[in-house]
């Protein structure tokens, strides 16, 4: 990801120091999201961890820093370290799920909205504004719920709620497209909706909707540790950064350790996609 | 004939009052507004008939025999046809009879309006923190754009913005309630009661709630200002006019960019009220947010029907209100487009 985005940003205009700077704001957090990746998906088959599930009640309350136990256990006799790592596994699928999901969706929604226009516009905003007017924390909790705590179900809970912000996002571009000589020019020139769909709108609403799913990795990452913080998301005793916050809470003021690690874990990650999203936000506006 | 005269003399001042553009665009968003709560209320009910097994079932638990199930079907009036009670429902709605809640068998209506009012205060008091802190804080940022205050302020929202408000819930209850033991841990005591003691119960439920919004208004207020500062013809008039940069900045300026402030407020309280859902549940505070968790796991679902409602009411309410009173301090949207 670091390599084709420093890549591509080689020949932007400007003096080179600027530009040196804005690499290294996209190649940092691009690098650390990669870091927080393996270890993730990587760690837990390199590193002589123990399993993040099924940890002996003997050895619970361990502090930090314990002899094979790097972060401590939980009142479970859990690793932490690992439950962390499996957490932040399940937090990834589900947060690159949703907002792939979002991007297709609500991306194909937006801009065949935006591109037809009329009755078939009016009828697709209303629908999404009626997602949209709907309090998103709410309609996750009312699916979850319905639906039953598990990881596919969350997913499918959080992408009701990621496809009308991405549709939004898709019409505007599109709708600014429109005004362009060579939408005009592809639509005397005879090409048929779907080409002018997929050739000519498809690659410059793509930049802002990859934009925006960096920015919205945090957000979803954020609601979906809240959902298993609340015990609608993963179910216990299957790690997630949100359930292990909640579980922390219980014992805050004799074992605050149990909640500080998770939530680094969670703000970390965020801030990491939020930096690399802010960062090829003004790369793109600033073209 | 003078009646037809007289209706007609009406009916004209009618028509000039319906031709001002701000009443038609406050006509016409409040018509729009409409169809989106139907389709709300809809989608609530629909989701909430998701649930398997049913909500007699649910209720009963997994050992109730088909009898005992049908028979509070038919107390519950479930077995009715859902088109039929989706309309029942909406016209009880509609004259404020929001239905019994199936748990604790009180009205609806009356659990929301006890609960209405935690949830109130605590938005409010977030409201007033953050815009307090974000407008002076962005202020002072755009007066020196990439001046060292500039760029702190600028380290602190984005910062700010990746934390989850529960991730700071827990570390402010960590710091100011189980260290220090400033502030009470969880709790709430009503304003009635004793009012210095509410406001100290709500202080860090509040803060929790308004450190994001307070992150996401100095962003947009210093961008937009900075904007307006460098990009406007209007600035450059009051600035060759001799006008100080301090008046430039307050009275030309940031009187523009509060519009575009009102409008992000406007749209963010739908979020809002999602934060509330989950920070209430840290504080144990009674708000709506309490009330709509408890009545999801209990299964009662004519209050999250009620609270869903409730909920979109209120975030398109604040749209609608954001798109308003912009329309009506914006000359260019008052007078312009018909």
């Amino acid at each position: 990801m670091a390599v084709v985005e420093s890549a591509s940003g080689a020949p932007t205009t400007g003096p080179p120091a600027r530009s040196r700077t804005r690499d290294l704001q996209i190649t940092l957090p691009a690098v650390a999201i990669a870091m927080i990746g393996a270890a993730c998906f990587l760690g837990p088959l390199v590193l002589p961890i123990p399993a993040p599930t099924g940890g002996s009640v003997l050895e619970s309350y361990l502090p930090s820093f314990s002899a094979g136990h790097p972060l401590g256990t939980d009142p479970n006799g859990n690793d932490i370290l690992s439950r962390i790592l499996h957490g932040g596994r399940s937090s990834l699928i589900i947060t690159l799920a949703v907002n792939g999901l979002g991007l297709v969706i609500g991306g194909a929604l937006g801009a065949l909205s935006g591109h037809l226009g009329g009755i078939a516009d009016t009828v697709i905003m209303r629908v999404l504004d009626v997602l949209i007017a709907f309090p998103s924390l709410v309609l996750v909790l009312a699916v979850a719920q319905s639906l039953g705590p598990s990881r596919t179900n969350t997913i499918l809970a959080l992408t009701f709620f990621s496809v009308p912000a991405f549709a939004r996002i898709s019409r505007a571009a599109t709708l600014r497209l429109r005004e362009q000589p060579f939408m005009a020019a592809a639509e005397l020139c005879g090409t048929s909706s779907g080409r002018i769909l997929l050739r000519h709108l498809a690659p410059n609403v793509l930049p802002q909707l990859i934009t925006f799913a960096m920015l919205g990795m945090g957000i979803i990452i954020v609601i979906e540790g809240a959902l298993s913080f609340l015990g609608l998301g993963i179910p216990m005793p299957a790690p997630s950064w949100g359930n292990m916050i909640a579980q922390g809470q219980q014992s805050l003021s004799a074992t605050p350790m149990l909640v500080v690690w998770p939530c680094v874990a969670l703000f970390v990650t965020v801030l990491a996609f939020n930096l690399l999203g802010e960062s090829l936000r003004s790369r793109w506006s600033g073209r | 004939m003078t009646a037809g005269l007289a209706r007609r003399s009406r009916e004209s001042g009618l028509a000039r009052l319906a031709g001002s553009p701000s009443l038609r665009l406050i006509g016409k968003r409040v018509l729009l507004a409409i169809p989106i709560l139907l389709g709300v209320s809809v989608l609530a009910f629909w989701v909430l008939n998701l649930i398997p097994g049913g909500a007699a079932q649910q209720l009963l638990g997994a050992d109730a025999s088909q009898a005992q199930i049908r028979a509070l079907e038919q107390e519950l009036g479930l077995d009715k046809p859902a088109p039929l009670r989706y309309l029942d429902w909406l016209g009880g709605a509609l004259t404020g009879d929001l239905g019994t809640s199936v748990v604790s068998g009180q009205q609806v209506t009356q659990m929301i309006g006890s609960h209405l009012a935690v949830s109130g205060q605590l938005v409010l008091l977030a409201f007033v923190i953050s815009l307090g802190a974000a407008v002076p804080v962005a202020l002072l940022a755009a007066f020196k754009p990439n001046g060292w205050f500039d760029r702190l302020s600028m380290l602190v929202s984005i910062t700010g913005l990746s934390v989850a408000n529960y991730v700071l819930a827990m570390l402010l209850v960590l710091v100011f309630a189980v260290n220090l033991t400033i502030f009470p841990a969880i709790g709430f005591v009503p304003f009635s009661e004793n009012p210095v003691r509410n406001l100290h119960s709500l202080v860090l439920p509040a803060l929790g709630i308004a450190a994001p919004l307070f992150c996401m208004y100095t962003r947009f207020l210093r961008g937009d200002l900075v904007d307006q500062l460098q990009g406007e013809d209007y600035i450059t008039t009051a600035r060759a006019k001799g006008i100080g940069p301090w008046r430039v900045l307050l009275l030309h300026a940031f009187r523009n960019s509060a519009f575009g402030l009102i409008t992000v407020v406007g749209l963010n309280l739908g979020t809002l009220i999602g934060s509330t859902v989950i920070i209430e549940q840290i504080f144990a505070l009674p708000g709506l947010g309490q009330l709509l968790l408890q009545a999801i796991n209990t299964r009662d679902y004519m209050v999250v029907q009620a609270c869903v409602v409730l909920f979109a009411v209120v975030t398109v309410a604040a749209n609608l209100l954001a798109d308003l009173l912009y329309a009506v301090l914006d000359p260019r949207i008052r007078y312009g487009s018909r």
